[in-house]
């Protein structure tokens, strides 16, 4: 026993002193581990921390570019002057803070034979376990005539930053009466309840500063999350200021002219006084680099560890991956985290980890006192996460005692336990 | 039997709070979402860390029968049986407050 202890301690000294980002080290001979982490959003950052503190000897390298992390969700309130930018932005000081080396850089490749992350400065960072949870990339051209460009024209607004800014600038700077046009893409996309919740708080905003204008929201889909909820919810709070138009009443954009702020459909054209594109979408570029995502843009893994099905040792986390039939939101995001930091310290030790259980939630506003939510639970089911039957829904339809004022309310705790969770 | 030992070992070797997030039972993990680990300022979700084991049991038995009100908790609640709530539950309870 006594020689037990004494190994375990000397295993211990030795990883710390290999924990150098640089050095090649001796950790994998000796069974213990480097990972590293692609991309420091609600995944990625969160598994960073969680591996961190559920195994203190690991080396943990979090590589993302942005030294600020703008987060998406509450983002639609920013649109409708509810909130400032500024309260959608995080650091990385904690996850620093809890040992994480954080390069601040962008990686250009993975080499999945050598097992090592090619960053932008041509660093090379080896790897026992690779994490990637680098969110989405846009399908440009996918609308023919929206491009990077014609972004700056009509703006998606779906990566929260400078795009979101520029839309509130826009709709501030229309004039009453004018027409807001939307477009939303087809499943599977970054956070399917998201287009509604913000045609919903642009028509709030729109009823309290341009009280004439509409909003035109087409559709490459039948249906959508919540619908029920939204349709009622806008016909209550906003009659006549929102029109869906589904795919099979010519949803579809087909084409966008920037000139002239034009979304061509299958069945006309409609003029905007301000454009808002939300194009179809894929993994972020580097999971296509690194040969984890298939022919759909998107990345297949198997539903414990979230272990790539086409490359071993490579785990995909958020929006990127194929998760069965969880969403792509932050919520999930986060809760795949832990549950694949918790499968790696497990992996790395020889261990095979449990099969998990996760929760969804995912809430939207209509107004700044107006929430609703959809709520899932999931479990592994013949190589996916699949909903647990009997769990989970919608809130209800009719709300007695306050309950969407009290569902705006926990949603801007959630944000604030999710993100102080994820970024400290 | 010796790895058994060893990984005890390890654990309480290597380990440094009292219950780490390594041995969170299923699901526990998807709650901390919503039900901060460590107290952020204003939420105004309850926090559940360091409540009493039974007390929680309690809570998500009623929220899954629907006997007890909520927005939310009723929805999952109804996604763990008994067994798996009660290990969530002590998971919890054995968390700091
Ligand atoms: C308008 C809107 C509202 C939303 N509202 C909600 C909501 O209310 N609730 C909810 O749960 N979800 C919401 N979401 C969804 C949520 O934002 C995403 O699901 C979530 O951000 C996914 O996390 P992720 O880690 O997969 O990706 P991201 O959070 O996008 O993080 C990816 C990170 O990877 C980095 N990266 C990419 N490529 C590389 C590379 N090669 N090298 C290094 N770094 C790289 C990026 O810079 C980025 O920081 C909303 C989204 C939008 C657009
Ligand atoms: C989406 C956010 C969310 C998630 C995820 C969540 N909860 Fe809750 N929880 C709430 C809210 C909100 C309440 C208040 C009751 C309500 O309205 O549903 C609550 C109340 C509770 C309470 C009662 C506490 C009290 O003092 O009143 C317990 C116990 C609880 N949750 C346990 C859990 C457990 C265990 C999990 C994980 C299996 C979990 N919750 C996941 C949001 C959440």
């Amino acid at each position: 026993m006594a020689t037990r202890r004494t190994f375990l301690k000397l295993a211990s000294l030795k990883l710390a002193g290999a924990a150098g980002l640089a050095v090649p080290s001796l950790a994998s001979a000796q069974g213990a581990g480097r990972v590293v982490v692609v991309g420091g959003g609600f995944g990625g950052a969160t598994a960073a921390r969680t591996l961190k503190q559920l195994d203190a000897k690991l080396t943990v390298t979090l590589v993302e570019p942005n030294p600020v992390y703008t987060a998406c969700p509450f983002s639609n309130s920013v649109l409708a002057n509810l909130r400032e930018i500024s309260q959608q932005q995080f650091r990385y000081d904690a996850v620093k803070a809890a040992g994480v080396a954080v390069a601040e850089t962008s990686a250009t490749a993975v080499d999945t034979q050598a097992r090592t992350v090619t960053l932008a400065d041509g660093t090379q960072l080896p790897y026992d376990r690779l994490v990637l949870s680098p969110g989405i990339d846009f399908d440009w051209g996918a609308i023919p005539g929206y491009d990077e460009a014609a972004a700056q024209k009509m703006p998606h607004a779906w990566k929260a930053g400078a795009q979101t800014v520029l839309l509130r600038q826009q709709l501030q700077d229309m004039r009453d009466g004018g027409l807001v046009v939307m477009s939303s893409p087809a499943n599977p996309f970054r956070c399917p309840p998201g287009p509604y919740e913000r045609a919903g708080l642009i028509a709030y905003w729109m009823s309290i500063w341009k009280p004439k204008s509409k909003l035109l929201l087409l559709d490459s889909k039948d249906t959508f999350s919540k619908q029920r909820l939204f349709q009622d919810g806008w016909a209550q709070l906003y009659p006549g200021t929102i029109e869906w138009v589904p795919l099979s009443k010519g949803g579809k954009v087909t084409s966008v002219d920037p000139a002239t702020l034009t979304l061509v459909t299958e069945f006309g054209s409609h003029k905007a006084d301000v454009a808002n594109v939300i194009p179809p979408q894929k993994a972020g570029a580097i999971a296509a680099k690194a040969g984890v995502a298939d022919r759909t843009g998107w990345c297949p893994v198997e539903p414990v560890a979230f272990e790539s099905t086409l490359q071993r040792g490579i785990h995909v986390l958020g929006d990127a991956a194929i998760m069965g039939a969880m969403p792509k939101s932050a919520f999930a995001a986060n809760a795949q985290a832990k549950v694949c930091a918790a499968a790696i310290v497990e992996l790395l030790a020889g261990r095979t980890p449990q099969p998990p259980l996760l929760i969804n939630t995912c809430y939207s506003l209509l107004a700044a006192d107006y929430g609703i939510s959809i709520a899932s639970v999931y479990r592994p089911d013949k190589g996916l996460l699949a909903d647990i039957p009997g769990a989970g829904g919608v809130s209800p339809l009719t709300a007695v005692g306050g309950l969407r004022g009290q569902e705006a309310l926990y949603a801007a705790s959630w944000f604030r336990t999710i993100t102080a969770e994820t970024f400290g | 039997m010796g790895r058994l030992l060893l990984s005890v070992l390890a654990l309480a070797l290597l380990s440094g709070g009292p219950a780490q997030a390594a041995d969170a039972p299923p699901g526990a993990s998807s709650c901390t979402g919503c039900h901060a680990p460590l107290k952020v300022t204003d939420s105004v979700i309850p926090r559940i860390a360091g409540r009493k084991a039974a007390d929680i049991v309690t809570f998500m038995r009623e929220y899954r029968s629907g006997a007890w009100p909520s927005s939310v908790m009723g929805r999952i609640a109804k996604g763990f049986d008994d067994q798996q709530t009660e290990a969530i539950a002590a998971w919890f309870a054995a968390q700091p407050e």
